[in-house]
Order: structure tokens, then C-alpha cells, then sequence
């Protein structure tokens, strides 16, 4: 399939070189004098490597059909990240590489919208604001004020985490998955 | 916020009016609507009509820049003017740094050329700037050639590609998409600058890309290979662009005549308004003096200087909120 570049957007699967890339940032730039262009960032999903390019709006790209599935995370064996399709029940997995960070931030058990093309998983959609059982937390450490008002945690899926002193282990915390930031207790 | 973004727009004008003023420049105000415009293929323009039942009726253009009436003024032996105006560009994309009306400072000074608008215009950034502005947004300027800046970023040498096809063996080198239509110089070279060069120019400081290449044709003077023009950005945002205006009516003259027949051929396509062009604008030049014109796009340098983001946050009633409300037409 081909489409103008002009009608590209983020999360856009194109096709470069045989690979799949999955653009992350795009922005039109109409230089003064000339026409106009589409910038874009795109990320690899099996080599998390990333490309820029800048393409005239009216050229066109190839991008692929892409299609979102229900996976339920079931472990990660330091290399592979282990998934069942909720409907096929078949096993999928991918390189942990391709996803940094994600172990700590989805729980075995869940289920994850996932995109594919075609057998190739290309992106696992992790809620922006997700719920964690706190698992460490500091002691707060009284009279100390230069390291203000936060103190260092852990949360049961190993994400290291600021939060205020008066966040306790066992505790439940809202995180903002994207700057893995502290957004608030929750309380049951 | 509001009433903060009007306070600075307001002492932003104020401190600009009093810089001019101080150094004998003239304050000019020219129209918004015009019966012809310079070519300029790639800016899509806002077109209306005047009717009346007597006098009839005739097609009118929302200015894209006043240079088309600026520079006539400088033929009728103005001086050094400048004015601020609202400009029109119709089709552009609506974000952080576009809207389609937005303000813009024009300056020309005689006897000037663009070397000489440099330190001019860092003045006029130092006197107009907020006591809270950070350093990126304050003079010196840094400098750097377009020449100089493709080769520190993206390892080309502009003097050894002055031909497309060096170029486009550029854009493979670095791995970039092969285009799937037809190219012009400038095309490939944007490609080039776009990816590997604009996104890295240092931003602690304004920066100065002087001496574009003279495939981007403009009404700048040529310089060899190059011309003398320069754009200056700030915080990665282009905020100003100057010229050491052409003068010679010949050169004029052919530049109105080869980019009008381009706009025609592209529109003649699209069915986007097609601006008349006034085939006596290039006798002006035959009295023209030495002149160098900026343009500076002032809601964007409010953006900068005050940390914000996107112009919406500038702009008193942006366009994306106009786009929203009210009646739409299809």
C-alpha cells in the first residue's frame, strides 16, 4: 500500500527497506522558500533503532496495514518477552531490547492491546496512567531537607520510582508510564 | 496568562516603535488587501473580491508580506522604514509555530547590506527583550555560513555538489528515502538540511545561518554560489530573515517572470488562487538605493522569549480556536 507522505502521522507503520518502522515524531516544515516537507522520526520495532528522514508532502511512502490484537503478558525470560493471544491463544513473543523499560512497567497477567504486522508484533500500547503496589519504600529521613520532599521506591514490577515521604511499602500508587512520574496515592 | 501575553506583546511593540523611532527610521502602515503580489510559488494566498454594482468587481490578495508595497515606498525616496503588519498565508500547517495570520516586523534600512542587519538587529532583540529572558534568546548572535553548517553537520560540501544529482548521492549516502517524483537542487538540499542539519544547530544562543545557497532563488543578491541572505533562529524556531535587497531591474524583472510561470504551472493544478503579479513592480528598481529588509515574525519571538511553546499560547485569539467555532462551509 502507498499513501502520500503528507498524511502521515505519529504511530504510522511504513515499510523502509523491506523493514517495518513505526514513526514517533512527525512535523511539517515549509522551509521559506520551497515546498513542503513532512520531518519525521521512526523507530524499528525488532532493532529499536531509530531513522530520521524528511519527505516533499506530496511523494509517496509505502506503509503496511497494521492490526491491533489483545495479549496477555505472561513472563519475560531476560531476552524474550512472552505474550498469549486472548483469542488464538498462540504464544508471541518479542526481544525485551525492542521495548526498554517495559518490564518494569506491565504486570504478568495483564492484558495489552497489541499492533501487528502480520506475525511481527510492532507495538505493545501500555496505559498512560497505570496503578503499582508499592514493594520498597525509604525510610524518610527526618530534618532532611535537601533532598526535599521525595524519597527513592520500588513498585512489585521493579520500577524505580520518586514518591512522596509518606508513601509506605504495600501502598498503591498512580504512575504516568511515559515519564514514569508519580502522580498519586490510591487509596482502596 | 492572558492578560501576561498582552502586557509582553504590548512592551514588545512599544520598546520596537521606540528603537526605530530613535535612530530617524519611519513608521509605515501599507494595506492588507492588494491587487497583485510577488510570485512566490510556495505560499498559498487568502483571495477575495471587491464588488460593486457601478464600478464592478475585481479579485484582491490578504498580503503574504508587504514587502510588494514596502519596497515601492524605498523607490519613492522613503529612507529607512519599517512597520508592523498582519500577513496571510493560506494552507499552512496550524501548530506550534504556524498560524495563518500572524504579526510581522519588516524593516529596511538604506545604504545597508545584510552584514550591516546583523548587529542591527541584535540591538533590536537586546533593547526589546524581557528582563526575565534566558540566554538563548539574547545577543551576540552566533554565526554560521549555510556552507559551513552542511559540512559540520552533515559531512557535504556544498561547493563540490552545485548539481542535483551530487546531492541526491548525498541523501543515499545518509540512508534517506529515495524521493518518488522529480527533484529540483533545492528540493534534494532541503531534504539534506532538514534532516541532518536544522534539528542540530546549536540553540544556546540566536544563531545566524548566513549565505543560503543561490539554487533557492529570492530577491536577495547573488553571491557566487550563494546569496546574500540570512535567516536567524532562535531556541530551533526560524524568527527573521534578511536580504541585501537586488536592485538590477533585469534581474528583477526575470525572477518575476520565471516564478510566476512556475506558480501558474503548479496552481493550474491544484485550483489554488492564482495572485496577479504588476509587470511594471521590477521599473522601480531603476531608482532603488542600497538597501537590506528583515523580516521578523513577532508572535514567534514572543514564544521564545517567554518560554512558551506553541504560538497559541501567544496569539491574543488563534486561528485553531476560529477553525472550531461557528458556522463551517465544505
Amino acid at each position: 500500500m502507498s499513501m502520500k507522505a503528507g498524511q502521515i502521522d505519529k504511530g504510522t507503520a511504513l515499510l523502509v527497506k523491506g523493514q517495518p518502522y513505526v514513526v514517533v515524531e512527525r512535523e511539517f516544515v515549509n522551509p521559506g522558500k520551497g515546498s513542503a516537507f513532512v520531518r519525521i522520526k521512526m523507530k524499528s520495532p525488532t532493532t529499536g533503532q531509530t531513522l530520521s528522514d524528511t519527505i516533499k508532502t506530496q511523494d509517496t511512502v509505502e506503509d503496511i496495514s497494521v492490526e491491533d490484537r489483545d495479549c496477555q503478558y505472561l513472563y519475560q525470560d531476560g531476552e524474550l518477552f512472552h505474550f498469549q493471544n486472548t483469542t488464538t491463544f498462540e504464544e508471541v513473543t518479542c526481544p525485551m531490547t525492542t521495548f526498554p523499560d517495559y518490564q518494569y512497567l506491565m504486570k504478568e497477567g495483564d492484558t495489552y492491546r497489541c499492533t501487528f504486522w502480520e506475525d511481527e508484533l510492532l507495538d505493545i500500547q501500555i496505559p498512560s496512567k497505570v496503578v503499582y503496589t508499592v514493594a520498597e519504600a525509604e525510610e524518610a529521613v527526618r530534618g532532611d531537607t535537601v533532598t526535599g520532599t521525595t524519597k527513592n521506591a520500588v513498585t512489585d514490577t521493579g520500577l524505580k520510582v520518586r514518591v512522596p515521604i509518606f508513601i509506605k511499602a504495600g501502598e498503591k500508587i498512580r504512575v504516568n508510564t511515559e515519564t514514569k512520574e508519580y502522580l498519586e496515592r490510591v487509596n482502596d | 496568562m492572558r492578560t501576561e501575553m498582552i502586557k509582553r506583546r504590548s512592551q514588545l511593540l512599544r520598546a520596537m516603535r521606540n528603537f526605530f523611532d530613535a535612530k530617524g527610521y519611519l513608521e509605515v502602515d501599507t494595506p492588507s488587501l492588494s491587487p497583485d503580489l510577488i510570485p512566490e510559488p510556495t505560499i498559498q494566498n487568502f483571495e477575495t473580491t471587491f464588488s460593486n454594482e457601478f464600478v464592478g468587481s475585481r479579485n484582491l490578495y490578504l498580503i503574504p508580506s508587504p514587502e510588494v508595497f514596502m519596497k515601492r515606498l524605498i523607490a519613492d525616496g522613503s529612507g529607512s522604514i519599517y512597520q508592523f503588519c498582519h500577513c496571510f498565508r493560506n494552507d499552512e500547517q496550524i501548530g506550534e509555530n504556524h498560524n495563518p495570520e500572524f504579526t510581522m516586523l519588516e524593516y529596511y534600512t538604506v545604504g545597508f547590506d545584510e552584514q550591516d542587519s546583523i548587529p542591527l538587529t541584535e540591538e533590536l532583540v537586546a533593547t526589546s527583550s524581557p528582563k526575565d529572558a534566558d540566554q538563548a534568546v539574547l545577543p551576540p548572535f552566533r554565526r554560521i555560513t549555510m556552507k559551513e553548517a552542511m559540512w559540520e553537520y552533515a559531512h557535504v560540501d556544498l561547493d563540490a555538489c552545485q548539481k542535483q544529482s551530487a546531492l541526491a548521492e548525498e541523501c543515499r549516502k545518509h540512508g534517506l528515502m529515495a524521493p518518488t517524483s522529480p527533484e529540483s537542487w533545492e528540493e534534494t538540499f532541503n531534504r539534506l538540511f532538514l534532516t541532518l542539519v536544522e534539528p542540530n544547530l546549536p540553540q544556546d544562543k540566536p544563531l545566524v545561518l548566513d549565505r543560503y545557497p543561490a539554487q533557492i532563488d529570492c530577491l536577495a543578491k547573488r553571491d557566487g554560489a550563494y546569496r546574500k541572505r540570512w535567516e536567524m533562529y532562535m531556541k530551533g524556531v526560524e524568527i527573521a530573515n534578511c536580504y541585501d535587497e537586488e536592485r538590477d531591474v533585469e534581474t528583477v524583472r526575470a525572477y518575476y517572470e520565471k516564478e510566476y510561470a512556475r506558480l501558474v504551472a503548479e496552481r493550474a493544478k491544484s485550483g489554488q488562487a492564482i495572485p496577479d503579479v504588476d509587470p511594471a513592480f521590477a521599473d522601480i528598481f531603476a531608482h532603488f538605493p542600497q538597501t537590506s529588509g528583515v523580516a521578523m515574525g513577532i508572535d514567534r519571538l514572543l514564544m521564545v522569549q517567554s518560554g512558551a511553546h506553541q504560538l497559541g499560547d501567544l496569539i491574543l485569539f488563534p486561528f485553531s480556536a476560529m477553525l472550531s467555532s461557528g458556522k463551517k462551509t465544505n
